[in-house]
């Protein structure tokens, strides 16, 4: 519908020209007559007056502009003439742009939902592979960039068709030998618009790099200005900082004279074609052969036909920049879930807690070596079992496959005696419970934070929560409470409180199976130790599975696991491990004696300066 | 001269200001003055610039007064004695006609040219001065801005989130070039217009008024849109930030939201802002396009009314014919920057808000207090510490040290207990003169330290952060952090002494690798060691180190023991130890509690003492980590945490 408005509005356009130039014929007319002129502008005067009775005439003033055949009408008659075809096209181009404008909303609109919808069925594959920053950038600046190209480019892209079009159309009818002269300046001048477009369009990119590059930059010097200062560099950081400013200023200035030199030369381009209308166009006035309205009808034409090759050389890039942010997006929409959801409806409603891994395996996509190999272990229900081991032995690995959150294979992981892959996934993560080892909190108050999975949650158990993890005092001093708001507009918690809000938000649900990855690495041994005792009592009868690298947390544990490269080393009660002298046992005397071992060979180390 | 260097600020700041959202909704002329400042030194750009407008508005008329007096009136009807202005182009036209001896026809053609090509030369200079003096000019203030904000003192840093800070230095700024940018293309469109309007009087005084009409009617519909869509934009505005918002959160916090089953909750809500969105991205678009198809529509009505009324003129002899035509030419000139002032308008506003706060954050004068005469520095400390009946608070209200006297003699290592809010922070920040207070209370090597310079103070005392800030740049890069005076081969020899060059050996490009995202790609203790690393390669002669929390896995943690045992050879070091390893490498243990020394001595003196340490000791089986709560200590004593 968009189309046919355009389409519309720039016939009106253009018969509003037409008629002006047809007005300035009708002003040399009467010029030409002299004795009777006086006469006839009383005539001119008097018919405006019923300009409002001219509606019926107008159509046929309008068909005379389509016929070529405007002579016989009066000055006001044209001048009415304009007013109809100027408020058509008003109504038409605004019909037009808002169509079309609209339209580019509503597809933005449906790509930020679809890219929602498709984030949220993405496994931790996915996230590895394109990362926050890169996914924000296709939100933000791809869904433009679409948005832009239907708003602004079909826009164009029908100026471009239909301007051009008429113009020559019109241009043919008064004066084909002109029009032939004029065309040729065309190609000329869209080949300079699509190289400056592609010019601008490079500095452009420049400038937004540079401009980026100043953020970060002044980002990382204003986070890390404490350890500028304590190292007294501020001076230095300053003379850092000329060259990343000095080089915005650069690019901008670069930018800015790429723009100027096509705002001088596109009008040159244009000079050139009116100077053969001056030229050739005034001789055939000369020769009585046209008219001088038709001079002047042809110059604005030409302003119609250069305007959108203009144009076109911009269209160009963003059709090429709207097919690849097109191609990001589509990244996104396409990707596949790596967790299939695959539900048997043979498993039971309500887990128990008992887990059997059989020669459990896990290799991350693209990666050579396995991150857990074959490991066999048996977890009753209402045991507590704690894993240990180095950094990338698996641990975090592993926990992520009771909940699924790692494409887990088929036959390798047990629950209750079903293939966790049988379950439903929404089942296995809402009867499992399971703490993160990064402390993530929302942009939300307290108490959203820790109900996470239901806000409806009674806010006595939430309180509830937050006592179990040891948080009830540090609420509590807060003035709002449980409606504090946290994260980065709201209060920054330090990293302990952090991970025990996260173990209230696990907390909180009392489910079958509780999972901790390491959440207690920055809670004091004291707090842990009240939490862990607290944990006992609640969870007496349930499943829980805890990774750390304290014994102190550990002991706690009916069984410990020593992960070491994938594989399980050592499996056993705290006593039990000790006694077995292993990995274990060298462990927990590196953490009671590991001090004074240092201390014997203080004296033997070199001093350096 | 002891009055002014109090450590309580005898009129308290309002940091609040830094948060404040300026309204700014008014011409400022003060604040462009202030802003002229920074463009003056460019102010012959400023003027060739101007001038160059002026010749590139006379020769658009020009053109316009060829096409319609010349080439019309003159080659074609063959009028010359009209008394209509012609500008003396119909006499330049005769003069070429003349001299090259070619017909009139061409002689126009010929002047229309050159003037076009004067008109593009003049025009491209006067765009490319002005904006190389207004890209100068915000550079500089910029700079300034930046050392300004780089040399702010802690206190300050305490309380003004980096958020704020960053916005004046980007987006303000920004918002300042487009200002001037905008105003510059506004002269570039005023000139003309009044230079149009000029001959447009002097051609038909009767028909300029008419047309002139309009030009209150093109503003008082700008300015009504523009009123209209200021609160829509702004709502668009906010809409899609906070969609950002909201997909930025759900993305760092994935496996959260999975793990909670939230999925279904949250697209709801965002689905929420996105239609909000939409509804308001609408209601724009209804405005602008009624409002644009209006302006485009009033020009071309002037144009019908140039006609029926010029019309007439011509029949009565009162214009010629190239008179309507200049008028119907010049129509645009009259149109466009009545539009364009509305357009920037609102930039003009914005950017006065953006001005304010850049000055705002320009006048912000808090420093810490530099001597008059510092006492100058030769060679190196021996590195002894004193405080004495050290009093201070941050502000009036809450003191945070209460007469703490302890001395570091050189060479002996110090280790500070007590939980978060007992002042050991406070005491490390004091020493690396990070805050301003009395004379007559911390001394290095007997000199006070308010006699010192606060960078000198800085380079003799090395602190370790708990949180170690990575700079975007190579491993080396971060450890010598833009010191020159630090060679490649004394930062490799600290890296290994401290054991950090295991793991940088290992890494793709060893010292040259790359540091990327805050330094996402190392672990936590490997920045620990990178940290030490940086502090022994600047060799002060006092360590300061603020342990890590956070536990780390055991391997790491040895070579962190180690490394800070080696660090420590030879230098007068305090330790804010959370570990019984650190502790128990110091000769003296301090016991901080509500900014009062509770205990002091060495480690088995305090067991023996069986006081607050004793308790700590007994109650923390393996290691001494104490909580950030206090709570270790809250249990002994049921006081009031002062945090």
């Amino acid at each position: 519908m968009g189309f046919v408005a355009f389409f519309v509005a720039r016939f009106f356009e253009i018969s509003a020209f037409y008629l002006v130039s047809s007005g300035i014929d009708e002003i040399g007319e009467l010029l030409t007559r002299s004795a009777d002129a006086a006469s006839n502008v009383s005539d001119v005067v008097s018919q405006s007056h019923t300009l409002m009775t001219l509606a019926g005439r107008q159509i046929s003033l309008v068909t005379g502009v389509i016929l070529n055949d405007v002579s016989g009408y009066s000055l006001a008659e044209i001048t009415a003439g304009i007013v109809v075809c100027v408020l058509m096209r008003f109504v038409f181009v605004m019909y037009a742009r808002r169509s079309v404008r609209r339209a580019g909303i509503g597809v933005s609109f449906d790509l930020r939902q679809k890219l929602y919808r498709s984030v949220q069925k993405q496994g931790s594959g996915f996230f590895a592979r394109m990362g926050v920053g890169d996914i924000m950038t296709r939100a933000i600046q791809d869904i433009s960039l679409v948005q832009r190209l239907i708003a602004f480019g079909s826009f164009m892209f029908v100026i471009m068709v239909y301007a051009p079009l008429f113009a020559i159309s019109f241009m043919l009818a008064k004066s084909p030998s002109l029009t032939l002269l004029i065309l040729p300046f065309v190609p000329v001048i869209f080949i300079y618009a699509k190289h400056a477009a592609g010019q601008l369009a490079t500095t452009s990119k420049d400038v937004q790099d540079r401009l980026s590059d100043l953020s970060s930059h002044t980002q990382e010097n204003l986070s890390g200005i404490r350890t500028v200062q304590a190292q007294a560099q501020e001076a230095n950081e300053i003379k850092r900082f000329w060259k990343t400013n000095d080089a915005y200023a650069t690019a901008f200035y670069a930018q800015g004279r790429i723009n100027s030199l096509m705002m001088s030369w596109m009008p040159l381009f244009a000079a050139a074609a009116q100077l053969v209308i001056i030229i050739y166009g005034g001789n055939l006035v000369l020769a009585g052969e046209m008219s001088v309205g038709d001079l002047i009808f042809f110059m604005f034409c030409l302003t119609m036909l250069l305007q959108p090759i203009r144009m076109a050389g911009m269209f160009v890039t963003i059709v090429q920049r709207a097919a690849v942010a097109t191609d990001r997006l589509y990244e996104i929409y396409d990707a596949e879930p790596e967790i299939t959801d695959a539900p048997t409806h043979k498993t039971p409603r309500n887990i128990k807690g008992e887990f059997e891994l059989r020669d459990l395996s896990y290799t991350y996509p693209g990666a050579h070596e396995p991150v857990l190999k074959d490991i066999s272990l048996h977890i009753s229900a209402g045991e507590s079992l704690a894993i240990v081991g180095r950094v990338g032995s698996g641990k975090s690995t592993l926990l992520k496959q009771f909940t699924r959150m790692l494409d887990t294979h088929r036959g390798e992981l047990f629950l209750d005696g079903h293939d966790v892959c049988d379950y439903p996934l929404a089942q296995l993560r809402v009867q499992i419970a399971q703490v993160l080892q990064d402390p993530f909190l929302f942009g939300e108050p307290l108490k959203e934070n820790i109900s996470y999975d239901d806000s409806q949650r009674d806010i006595e158990l939430i309180w509830d929560s937050a006592d179990s993890a040891a948080l009830r005092e540090t609420i509590e001093a807060f003035p709002l409470q449980m409606e504090t708001m946290v994260g980065e507009r709201g209060v920054t918690l330090s990293g302990g409180q952090k991970q025990r809000a996260t173990l209230a938000r696990g907390l909180i649900r009392n489910a079958p199976v509780l999972i901790l990855d390491d959440c207690f690495s920055s809670v004091d041994t004291e707090t842990e130790e009240h939490i862990l005792n607290r944990l006992k009592q609640l969870r007496a009868e349930q499943t829980t599975i805890l990774v750390s690298h304290r014994v102190s947390t550990l002991r706690h544990s009916d069984r410990i696991v020593v992960l070491e490269e994938g594989r399980i080393v050592e499996i056993g009660s705290h006593e039990e491990l000790i006694r077995a002298d292993g990995l274990y046992a060298e462990l927990e005397r590196a953490q009671t004696q590991g001090a004074s071992s240092i201390k014997k060979d203080r004296d033997d180390t070199p001093v350096t300066t | 001269m002891i009055e002014s260097q109090k450590n309580q600020q005898s009129k308290p700041r309002d940091y609040g200001m830094f948060d404040a959202e300026l309204s700014g909704a008014v011409l400022n002329l003060q604040l462009l003055r202030r802003l002229f400042k920074w463009l003056s030194p460019y102010k012959w750009q400023l003027l060739a610039s101007g001038l160059l407008v002026l010749l590139t508005s006379f020769f658009a008329v020009m053109m316009e007064v060829v096409i319609s007096r010349v080439l019309v009136d003159y080659v074609i009807i063959g009028e010359t004695n009209s008394t209509m202005p012609d500008m003396r182009m119909i006499e330049l036209t005769q003069w070429v006609e003349q001299v090259f001896d070619i017909p009139a026809i061409y002689s126009a053609g010929i002047l229309f040219f050159v003037l076009m090509i004067l008109f593009s030369i003049t025009g491209h200079y006067h765009r490319l001065t002005l904006i190389s003096a207004i890209v100068a000019g915000l550079r500089d203030l910029r700079q300034d801005l930046f050392s300004h904000m780089e040399t702010r003192p802690s206190s300050f840093y305490d309380r003004v989130p980096i958020g704020r800070i960053m916005t004046r230095v980007t987006n303000d700024v920004e918002a300042l070039y487009e200002m001037l940018r905008g105003m510059g293309s506004l002269v570039g469109e005023f000139v003309p217009f009044f230079v149009a309007l000029t001959i447009m009087l002097s051609t038909s005084v009767e028909l300029t008024l008419v047309l002139l009409f309009f030009v209150p009617i093109v503003g008082v519909a700008t300015y009504f849109f523009r009123g209209a869509t200021r609160e829509i934009f702004r709502i668009v505005r906010n809409t899609v930030s906070e969609l950002n918002q909201n997909l930025q959160e759900n993305l760092s916090g994935m496996q959260v939201v999975q793990l909670s089953q939230r999925e279904q909750k949250n697209l709801e809500s965002y689905t929420k802002i996105n239609k909000s969105n939409r509804r308001y991205e609408y209601k724009s678009i209804n405005l602008s396009t009624v409002y644009g198809a209006f302006n485009d529509s009033l020009a071309s009505i002037g144009l019908g009314i140039i006609i029926w009324y010029g019309g007439g003129q011509v029949v009565q002899e009162q214009m010629s014919l190239g008179g309507v035509i200049l008028f119907t030419r010049f129509m645009n000139m009259l149109f466009t920057p009545v539009v364009m002032l509305g357009e920037q308008l609102n930039v003009l506003f914005r950017a006065m808000a953006s001005g304010e706060r850049i000055f705002q954050a320009l006048d912000w004068d808090e420093q810490i207090h530099e001597p008059a005469n510092p006492v100058e520095l030769s060679g190196r400390l021996n590195g002894k510490v004193e405080f004495r009946h050290v009093n201070f608070g941050y502000n009036a209200e809450t003191q945070i040290l209460k007469d703490v006297s302890v001395t570091i003699e050189a060479g002996e290592k110090l280790a500070i207990v007590g939980p978060t809010g007992s002042g050991k922070s406070t005491m490390i920040r004091l020493l690396g003169r990070f805050y301003d207070f009395e004379r007559g209370m911390i001394f290095l090597d007997d000199i006070d330290l308010n006699d010192l310079r606060s960078s000198d103070v800085r380079l003799r005392v090395g602190v370790v952060l708990q949180d170690f800030h990575i700079f975007s740049g190579t491993i080396l890069e971060n450890i010598v952090l833009g010191n020159p005076d630090i060679p490649r081969s004394r930062a490799i020899e600290a890296a290994k002494t401290v054991n950090a060059d295991g793991f940088i050996q290992r890494l793709p490009n060893g010292y040259d690798t790359e540091l990327v995202e805050r330094g996402a790609n190392l672990s936590q203790g490997q920045r620990q060691l990178l940290a030490f690393a940086r502090v022994l390669a600047a060799d002060p002669e006092i360590l300061i180190l603020d342990e890590a929390t956070a536990s780390i896995d055991t391997e790491t943690e040895m070579l962190i023991q180690d490394g800070l045992h080696k660090l420590m050879q030879g230098r007068t070091s305090i330790l804010i130890a959370h570990r019984l390893q650190t502790i128990q490498e110091a000769d003296k243990v301090l016991v901080l509690h509500h900014g009062v020394v509770k205990e002091f001595g060495t480690h088995q003196q305090l067991i023996d003492q069986k006081g607050i340490y004793h308790t700590l000791h007994e109650l923390q089986f393996q290691d001494v980590s104490l909580d950030e709560d206090g709570r270790a200590i809250a249990k002994q004593k049921a006081t009031d945490d002062a945090s």
